[in-house]
């Protein structure tokens, strides 16, 4: 069945006339099974008119010799009333009777007991045909009390003429052949002499038997046949001769119910004239029924339905077969005719495929049609020699590409040649751990970062050329190049950046600019200088998530002398700084949404929580996370992260201290006297501890004041701790967010008048301590102000 | 803290004696209130006693140098040890004051 369907479908001429095929013949099936329902019905119709003719003819029939019966009798009554002391005249005229009615089976007068005394008990004048003559006899002895009997008695009792029932004949029964007796019916006249007294009866018998054989005889179709019912339902005819006088129609409903057949029996039986459809004998047959005069029999013609659509049916066998095999020409014939319109293609498919193959000179073959075929053929043709062209061109600048690819490939390795490619670990180094990863987004990229170490200090950068590709790598080489040459000799990272940014101005002929973030890092303090030309802020991962504070600077390469700022910091023991190139913030996945900065902060808040604060851990968890957010789409920018940990020396930790006030400026006393306790134990002289109570003070003082709304009570947690090289102060308050740093400072170069009041304080804090650095970690204002001891002989 | 207020020899005389911080700011400020109305008269701040200023300190100085100057007062500061005379550097304000 597969093959046969994968076959129809491989076939198109078979395809189109399988489809043709199947709706001519839909059509041709609604057309004919309407034609042959309005034959069936005209058929019908014809057959009913003529049932109910054949059914009327008969009735008349029977009617007419009834009638006969009748008038014979009536006329014969005045004969016997004025002869009716004349036995032996009796006799001449039941045989007259006969003899003027050939349709009478037979003819009775007769009288009352003993109404002839010299006849003695019985006389009855009783005329029949005995072998086709008419012979009448004296009837009526001891055996056949006629006056006994039903057509005797019932005229006698109802005093008027009336028909019998049928019965059998039983003058004419012989001993041994019981059913060879005649049925017969007869009509019976009273005789009354002129006080009206009865005396006799006059009889005239008809032949069922010969109402039967009409009424058999009536055949309407080859197989219909008829059969007819006394009152009481006995079958009088029936084709089955056994069912004759010892079934009536009722008879086979009581072992098999049959409400039709049963409806029928009584609707002749109330002598009903109609039609019905039903079932006999397991046949769909039509059934006309009608009454037999006043006989009390009813006649039915039953016609099979098959024999009355015999004709139609043979028709609908003819048609169809002449429609299947007009289908089947057809199908042939259509697939003869695509199949021969399709050969034309079939050889185009077949050198297509040839052309597919690389044979790109095949020749096709020339048509000439100027239909669809020819018009496609055509069109391969074009497309043929169009192939033959692009493939020339396309050889051609593949070549010219595999050439570019195989220079981008050795840039590409020459790129990544002059990024570090060993980075310090614990392992190597018990003050700092580096890592980073850079992935260009083309063979080559625009992104660059650079670390060494020199004199005790790591001197690293990182930087993102704008735009992509080989004019950003060259630039991105410049810049690595300048970086170097500058910082092996300068140490101050402005300085590096102003250097580098007045080389690459000079030589900057596409405008082209480079956001650089440059840092030197002592590795004994922590004390990071950094200076940000444009670049991505980078983190601060330790204690919290946060951001080193960084001021707007232009891009290197944008403007010559361009006066770059230089900021610094402490960065803590164990604290992490990651840098990035916008790559990552930027980074999109397939519905275009970008990575963004609050995904790189939560995933950084995710690896401190699980402290896995090392570069290669945090770089690696940060690569996980932005693969799995970006999914299938295509890298769109070059991507750089470096991680820089520093590990700080361990110093011997001679104080830690902690003080906790409430947010009430009359403690400020008790702040004095643990400021001046802390630097009495850590040895400073009297000048350095005043500068540090007064800076302490100054900063408890904000966040005493500010932090908190008025009337609201509130702590402020100071902590001293110190070792042999700094002296570290953290305030820290739950208070409304509150960054010290960030107020306006006062200008103290300003002539007195200028002066305004304020910003005197975060002014002093600044001046008379080495870092000052505000933080909002966990709901909570972190103030942190480094003073550094180890240069303390060279300020003094 | 303790500030005195005295005339002497048509000069106003005046003694700052303990620690001037934000505590004591307020109340000093309020105590000097009087000085904002001379005129051509020396202001002499006797800073010997004085143990420590802090900013809000530095600034009531500030104010009476603003008020008076214009009057035609000088505002001298006498004492003034050397801890406290760097804040009075670092903070710029050296040149408006006269010491001895």
């Amino acid at each position: 069945m597969n093959r046969i369907i994968a076959y129809i479908r491989s076939k198109l001429s078979v395809k189109v006339s399988l489809w043709v095929v199947i709706f001519a013949a839909i059509i041709f099936n609604g057309a004919l099974g309407f034609l042959f329902y309005q034959a069936r019905e005209t058929v019908r119709q014809e057959a009913i008119n003529r049932a109910t003719k054949i059914l009327d003819n008969t009735s008349l029939y029977v009617e007419s010799i009834l009638k006969s019966a009748e008038v014979t009798t009536t006329m014969t009554e005045w004969l016997v009333k004025r002869h009716h002391n004349s036995a032996d005249s009796m006799f001449v005229y039941s045989a007259g009777i006969l003899i003027n009615n050939p349709d009478l089976f037979g003819c009775s007068i007769a009288f009352e007991p003993y109404y002839f005394k010299e006849k003695g008990l019985y006389f009855s004048a009783y005329s029949t045909y005995e072998d086709g003559v008419i012979k009448t006899k004296q009837e009526g002895d001891d055996d056949y009390q006629y006056f006994y009997m039903d057509w005797y008695l019932m005229c006698k009792l109802l005093d008027r003429p009336c028909w019998t029932d049928p019965y059998v004949d039983v003058t004419s029964m012989t001993p041994n052949h019981l059913f060879g007796n005649e049925v017969i019916t007869s009509y019976c006249r009273p005789l009354k002499d002129d006080e009206g007294n009865f005396y006799g009866v006059v009889a005239a018998d008809i032949s069922l038997d010969k109402l039967a054989e009409t009424v058999s005889s009536m055949k309407p179709y080859p197989h219909s046949y008829s059969m007819m019912i006394g009152r009481g339902g006995t079958y009088f005819v029936h084709p089955d001769t056994t069912k004759v006088f010892y079934q009536t129609i009722f008879t086979e409903s009581i072992e098999h119910p049959d409400t039709a057949m049963t409806a029928l029996g009584h609707a002749m039986q109330r002598g009903e004239e109609g039609m019905k459809h039903m079932v006999v004998d397991g046949e769909d047959c039509l059934v006309f029924y009608k009454p037999l005069g006043h006989t009390g029999c009813s006649m039915a013609i039953v016609c099979p339905e098959s024999d009355i659509f015999s004709n139609v049916a043979r028709l609908y066998r003819t048609i169809i077969v002449i429609v299947c095999v007009s289908l089947l020409l057809m199908f042939y014939f259509f697939i003869r005719i695509i199949t021969r319109e399709l050969h034309p293609l079939r050889r185009l498919a077949q050198e297509t495929k040839t052309i597919a193959s690389g044979q790109f000179e095949t020749t096709l073959p020339d048509l000439d049609r100027t239909d669809e075929i020819g018009q496609l053929s055509h069109s391969f043709g074009n497309m043929q020699n169009s192939l033959v062209k692009y493939i020339e061109e396309l050889k051609r600048t593949t070549a010219q590409n595999a050439a570019i690819e195989s220079d981008l490939r050795i840039a590409n390795s020459i790129q990544m040649g002059m990024l570090p490619k060993v980075f310090p670990t614990k392992d190597d180094r018990d003050d700092v751990q580096i890592y980073a990863s850079l992935t260009p987004a083309k063979a080559v990229g625009g992104d660059l970062f650079d670390f060494f170490f020199r004199d005790d200090k790591l001197f690293f950068c990182i930087g993102d050329v704008s735009g992509k590709g080989v004019p950003a790598s060259l630039l991105m080489t410049v810049t690595r190049a300048v970086f170097r040459t500058v910082s092996a000799h300068e140490s101050v990272p402005n300085i590096i950046v102003e250097n580098l940014n007045n080389i690459i101005v000079e030589s900057n002929e596409t405008n082209m600019f480079v956001t650089l973030f440059v840092g030197v890092l002592d590795l004994k303090t922590g004390h990071l200088h950094y200076c940000n030309a444009g670049h991505d802020v980078p983190l601060l991962v330790g204690a919290g998530v946060g951001k080193l504070p960084c001021k707007p600077n232009v891009p290197v390469g944008l403007f010559a002398q361009w006066k770059y700022i230089l900021q610094d910091t402490y960065i803590f023991a164990n604290t992490t700084i990651f840098l990035y190139t916008d790559g990552l913030t930027e980074a999109e996945n397939e519905q275009k949404h970008q990575f963004k900065r609050r995904r790189v902060i939560n995933v950084a808040k995710e690896a401190l929580e699980l402290n896995q604060l090392e570069p290669r851990q945090l770089i690696d968890k940060m690569s996980d996370a932005v693969h799995q957010f970006v999914g299938e789409a295509k890298q769109s920018d070059d991507l750089t992260m470096m991680a820089i940990q520093y590990i700080k020396p361990e110093h011997h930790v001679t104080y830690n201290k902690t003080l906790v006030l409430p947010n009430d400026t009359m403690q400020l006393r008790r702040l004095a006297a643990f400021v001046n306790e802390t630097c009495e134990v850590l040895g400073f002289s009297e000048n350095l501890t005043k500068k540090m109570l007064l800076a302490i003070e100054e900063a408890v003082t904000n966040v005493m004041l500010y932090a908190y709304p008025p009337d609201v009570k509130g702590e402020v947690r100071i902590d001293m701790s110190a070792n042999d090289l700094l002296l570290l102060v953290n305030i820290y308050d739950s208070g409304a967010p509150f960054d010290p740093t960030a107020m306006p400072e006062a200008d103290v170069t300003l002539p007195l008048e200028q002066r305004r009041r304020g910003g005197l304080g975060i002014f002093l804090m600044r001046k008379l301590m080495d870092s000052v650095s505000y933080e909002r970690i966990d709901d909570c204002n972190a103030l942190t102000m480094i003073k550094r001891l180890d240069n303390l002989e060279n300020k003094q | 803290m303790n500030t005195i207020i005295q005339e002497q020899d048509g000069n106003m005389l005046v003694f700052f004696e303990g620690r001037l911080d934000t505590v004591a700011a307020a109340e000093t400020a309020e105590a000097c209130k009087p000085l904002f109305d001379c005129k051509d008269q020396d202001i002499i701040i006797d800073c010997t006693k004085l143990d420590f200023i802090a900013s809000s300190g530095l600034t009531i100085l500030v104010d009476i140098l603003k008020q008076t100057k214009p009057n035609g007062c000088r505002v001298i500061l006498k004492g003034l040890s050397d801890d406290l005379r760097e804040i009075f550097d670092l903070t710029g304000l050296t040149t408006f004051f006269e010491f001895t």
